[in-house]
């Protein structure tokens, strides 16, 4: 029998994914990356920012993903992220630009909200600079 | 009497208040389809989120649940000295009675707790500025976050919950109330006073179907409940965030529109009186050339 897996990845802002058919995901876990295939044991683990990327058949993609949890049950893949977006929609420049706003903001002191905001903006900017990279090295063209 | 120029004046100045409010109501209703999609898109997350904690909650004996750190968030501590309020009110004023109504709320709370230390975070202008002039209670303002409507985002909550978090593990506190206006139709907002902190009767109510289904865990389970539940707790203020947001909107909406109805009716009244004027202005002024014709002719 040729099962699938079926992937959601959830955010607060929106729902990315919902219930999408896929051969393979493969999750930046806590304490490594961690590969699922259809069949996987039921399991819980807490998510890193980082790179993950699925393959459905001949179509592959893949998501920054800002540290969250994926549950592995049965077949079905939830992952509740705090952020994610497709690796296509990352404008490699543009992550940069944001990295040395961020770390300028950082530098001026500001009131906490501030540089608290600065904070996050500047993990998600490191998140998205280093995906643009692994692209780049794969030589991945979208 | 007033004469036709006051009247005028008058009748100017209404209109441009009825365009002001107008544009607001618009402003509003525009912005209302947003956050209400923004609800909308956030309920699958903490739906998921509360069914993932409900889960490995069900998983981890009640041993194991007493002994990890995440316990601590459910602890209730009765004889602790102080209370935290979390009040979550508009930037702006010009919505109807959403604040008035809030902050009486907050009052009636405070009085309830009016011998204890209440540490107190303010999300909103008006709410920070009312409680910062109240006198004569044990009061700290431990965290304000204004100016952050109508664009609240996860982040802004994920702050508010880490200031949250920290007040509760670090200080002696018995529980934290949220009070906030909850969306609950176009014309209806409902002010909501619930508890946040601590965590036990919510989690273990929100009804936990046990399925059996061995899950692994990486990490620990004690681990993960222990960075699942501030996220849980994150997840459900940026809700909370996202509902008093569409419900000022709202409330905004409906306070402008009845303020152009008063308007356009006022003008109304006033045209009306500026006419009759104008008309016994001219019968006047007809009756003194008849009258002065008259005397002159003979």
């Amino acid at each position: 029998m040729k099962s699938k897996l079926s992937l959601s990845i959830i955010t607060p802002e929106k729902a990315v994914f919902a219930d999408k058919e896929v051969s393979f995901v493969c999750l930046p876990a806590f304490e490594g990356e961690l590969g699922v295939l259809p069949g996987h044991i039921s399991t819980v683990v807490q998510l890193k920012e980082g790179l993950l990327h699925y393959k459905s058949g001949r179509e592959h993609g893949e998501f920054s993903v800002m540290s969250g949890f994926a549950e592995i049950n049965k077949n079905h893949v939830l992952v509740l992220a705090e952020a994610a977006e497709l690796a296509k929609e990352i404008d490699e420049e543009r992550a940069r630009q944001a990295y040395r706003k961020a770390k300028d903001a950082l530098n001026v002191k500001g009131d906490a909200i501030e540089l608290d905001s600065a904070l996050s903006a500047l993990k998600r900017a490191a998140v998205r600079l280093k995906i643009a990279e692994y692209r780049r090295k794969k030589g991945v063209r979208s | 009497m007033a004469s036709i120029r006051d009247i005028r004046k008058h009748i100017g100045s209404v209109k441009s208040i009825k365009q002001i409010t107008y544009a607001m109501k618009m402003v509003a209703a525009a912005r209302i389809k947003r956050a209400q999609f923004g609800i909308l898109s956030a309920r699958p997350f903490s739906d998921k989120m509360d069914a993932l904690v409900g889960d490995l909650y069900s998983e981890m004996g009640e041993e194991d649940f007493k002994a990890s750190p995440a316990y601590k968030l459910f602890e209730e501590k009765t004889m602790a000295g102080a209370v935290c309020l979390v009040l979550v009110t508009a930037d702006k004023g010009l919505c109807g009675s959403f604040n008035t109504n809030l902050l009486k709320a907050a009052l009636a709370w405070l009085k309830e707790y009016r011998g204890k230390k209440i540490y107190v975070i303010a999300v909103g202008r008006k709410g920070r500025d009312f409680l910062k002039r109240l006198k004569g209670l044990d009061l700290e303002l431990h965290f304000e976050m204004v100016n952050i409507f109508p664009r609240a985002d996860y982040a802004k909550a994920e702050i508010l919950g880490g200031k949250v978090i920290e007040l509760f593990l670090g200080g002696n506190i018995e529980r934290v109330t949220l009070i906030y206006n909850e969306f609950k139709s176009m014309l209806t907002q409902r002010i909501v006073t619930g508890d946040l902190l601590p965590l036990q009767k919510r989690v273990l109510s929100s009804g936990i179907e046990v399925k059996r289904g061995d899950f692994n865990f990486e990490p620990s389970k004690a681990g993960l409940l222990e960075a699942l539940l501030p996220r849980q707790l994150k997840a459900q203020l940026y809700r909370v965030l996202l509902e008093s947001q569409a419900a000022e909107l709202a409330a905004r909406m409906n306070a402008m529109e009845s303020a152009s109805k008063n308007a356009a009716e006022l003008i109304e009244g006033l045209t009306l009186k500026m006419n009759k004027t104008r008309q016994a202005m001219i019968t006047t002024e007809l009756n003194e050339i008849v009258g002065g014709a008259e005397a002159l002719g003979g």
